[in-house]
């Protein structure tokens, strides 16, 4: 008790937390090299593991005002031009990714429930309203697996192929990718299966043209990689229909479908792969 | 006064800095008066004394009881029947928890109930500051000087109980669906402050964010109670409106301005996402 009378006797505004004391840490890290000297301290570069449990070695990720999020956040609406990754370049945010999935998460379990009740009301006219709470889990394992494996998936691949990737950048992007889908997910809505599959197709292809734009931009016309391209615009069109697919079927349907469209997509990243793999080769010998 | 102690009774010469301790104990208690807390039933039998440290609950069981077991009170009996009874105490121990005097009274030994009555009391004082409107609401540093973890805790549990009794089927899940979330959120929240640079208190914000919960707890219980979805909609509006508001200042002052909305977003989220987990367990 005494500790904690005296800590929140302490004017806030001198404490980052109760994170331990990090400004003393990489104040006494900066002797480690004139490398680290010109970095300002609260941008130590996560080359020591001491760096990887405090907070302020990741505030450099979520340095951004209000406006500079909704910038963003508008530009990702306009898939044309490939120009998101110059404007991030300087500044890139993992706020954006964050809390785009989340919400993301949190409207297809809701909406997804309540656009069942339609459908199945739409056709039937007879069921009442359930509440299955499976619709968070799978959710939430769907979106967030896609945001954090897609982009990771992209960077080794790409690092093993040769060419300069930030991994920073593509969670970046691909989480601004997503925010088309959160007003989608309100006009899935609608429970007539034809507007349906025009709405999630519209959605789908512009979140999967922004991606595409931006990669081939980012990695600037090495032919082989054109595959890697398309396969991430092939790769955002079937998570479109999984967000289409989870507001209409019954939960387990989507289960078996997801495991099976998983297991076709890793064997077509395998293909993919190699495909490339001997396209380098090929290229070396000659 | 302490040199007469050798003429009556031989005593063990550990007993002597007991008794010198005792001494000094009595007269500042005497001093401090009625800054002591009335318990409102006959006093507790008086327990064993610990016997590493000598503590001060050894002065307050006066009189000395009569067919006591001789071996927890030694040294009671050479000093007790001196002093006086110091005054409106009855002899229980938390009496001297409550009165300001020497380092912080040990609670190992108290009742549990003065425990839990301490803790609850202060649950109330934090809901009072946290939820309802008061002064102190603008200034965060000032408003929950106190924080404590149970309040919080218990405002988890019993929406997750609330929410896990309303549902009908997969009653278990629901009840762990929600108390992620809360607890999850929760941490996360107060890490999205951090990290955009904000100045918070961990534990303290974790303990402002669970203290909001409270107007979502009724409306959990009302619509435990009235199962209209009408009636859910309205109640769970009103009751996360209030949250937001109870919610409002100590998230927004704790950033730079120009990310209020930034810090605030997140917040609101959580927030909705229960509301509508309340509204659709049926």
């Amino acid at each position: 008790m005494d500790e904690s009378s005296s800590y929140s006797n302490l004017p806030t505004s001198h404490l980052l937390g109760s994170v331990p004391s990090v400004i003393n840490e990489e104040q006494k890290a900066s002797y480690s090299g004139a490398f680290f000297v010109e970095k300002s301290l609260e941008q130590q570069p996560p080359n020591n593991w001491k760096g990887v449990f405090s907070i302020s070695s990741y505030t450099q990720y979520f340095n951004v005002d209000t406006d500079v999020v909704i910038n963003r956040l508008i530009s990702s609406f306009y898939p044309t031009g490939g120009d998101f990754f110059s404007k991030i370049d300087a500044n890139p945010d993992l706020y954006g990714h964050i809390w785009i999935t989340t919400t993301l998460v949190f409207m297809l379990s809701s909406f997804g429930n309540f656009a069942t009740y339609l459908m199945q009301k739409h056709t039937d006219g007879t069921t009442s309203w359930s509440f299955d709470v499976g619709y968070v889990n799978v959710a939430a394992s769907g979106i967030y697996g896609y945001a954090i494996v897609v982009p990771l998936a992209f960077y080794f691949l790409l690092q093993y192929l040769g060419s300069n990737a930030s991994l920073v950048r593509f969670w970046c992007m691909w989480g601004y990718s997503l925010s088309i889908f959160i007003p989608t997910a309100f006009l899935l809505l609608i429970p007539v299966e034809f507007l349906r599959w025009m709405i999630i197709l519209i959605a789908g292809t512009a979140s999967a043209c922004f991606v595409y734009l931006n990669l081939r931009s980012y990695i600037e016309g090495v032919n082989d990689l054109t595959i890697m391209v398309v396969a991430a615009f092939l790769l955002q069109m079937a998570l479109a229909i999984f967000i289409k697919e989870l507001c209409k079927m019954s939960l387990v349907r989507v289960k078996s479908l997801s495991k099976k469209s998983l297991l076709c997509v890793s064997f077509g990243i395998r293909c993919l792969a190699s495909f490339s793999n001997i396209e380098t080769c090929n290229r070396s010998e000659i | 006064m302490s040199n007469s102690h050798g003429d009556t009774i031989p005593l063990h010469p550990s007993s002597q800095s007991d008794i010198d301790e005792i001494e000094n104990l009595i007269n500042a208690s005497v001093q401090s008066g009625p800054a002591t807390v009335l318990p409102a039933r006959p006093p507790s039998p008086p327990r064993a004394s610990i016997p590493v440290s000598p503590s001060p609950f050894i002065q307050s069981k006066i009189p000395p009881p009569p067919p006591q077991s001789a071996s927890s009170n030694q040294k009671v009996p050479s000093v007790a029947a001196a002093p006086p009874p110091p005054p409106p105490s009855v002899g229980n121990s938390s009496s001297i928890a409550a009165s300001g005097f020497g380092p912080a009274p040990n609670t190992l030994t108290e009742p549990v109930w003065d425990t839990v009555k301490r803790d609850l009391s202060r649950i109330v004082s934090n809901l009072k500051l946290v939820v309802f409107p008061n002064p102190y609401r603008e200034d965060p540093g000032k408003a929950l000087r106190d924080w404590d973890l149970w309040g919080p805790f218990f405002f988890i549990v019993f929406l997750g109980l609330t929410l896990s009794w309303s549902a009908s089927v997969k009653k278990s899940e629901v009840f762990a669906v929600a108390f992620a979330l809360l607890a999850a959120g929760a941490v996360i929240l107060t890490l999205n402050v951090l990290l955009l640079g904000g100045h918070i208190i961990f534990f303290q914000s974790l303990s402002l964010l669970g203290y909001c919960l409270f107007p979502l707890d009724i409306g959990a219980l009302i619509c435990m109670l009235k199962d209209n979805v009408i009636v859910k909609m309205v109640v769970v509006g009103v009751t996360l409106a209030w949250s937001s508001w109870a919610a409002y200042p100590f998230m927004s002052s704790a950033v730079n301005p120009r990310r209020k909305a930034l810090a605030l977003y997140p917040v609101f989220l959580m927030y909705v996402s229960v509301g509508f987990l309340i509204i659709a367990i049926n």
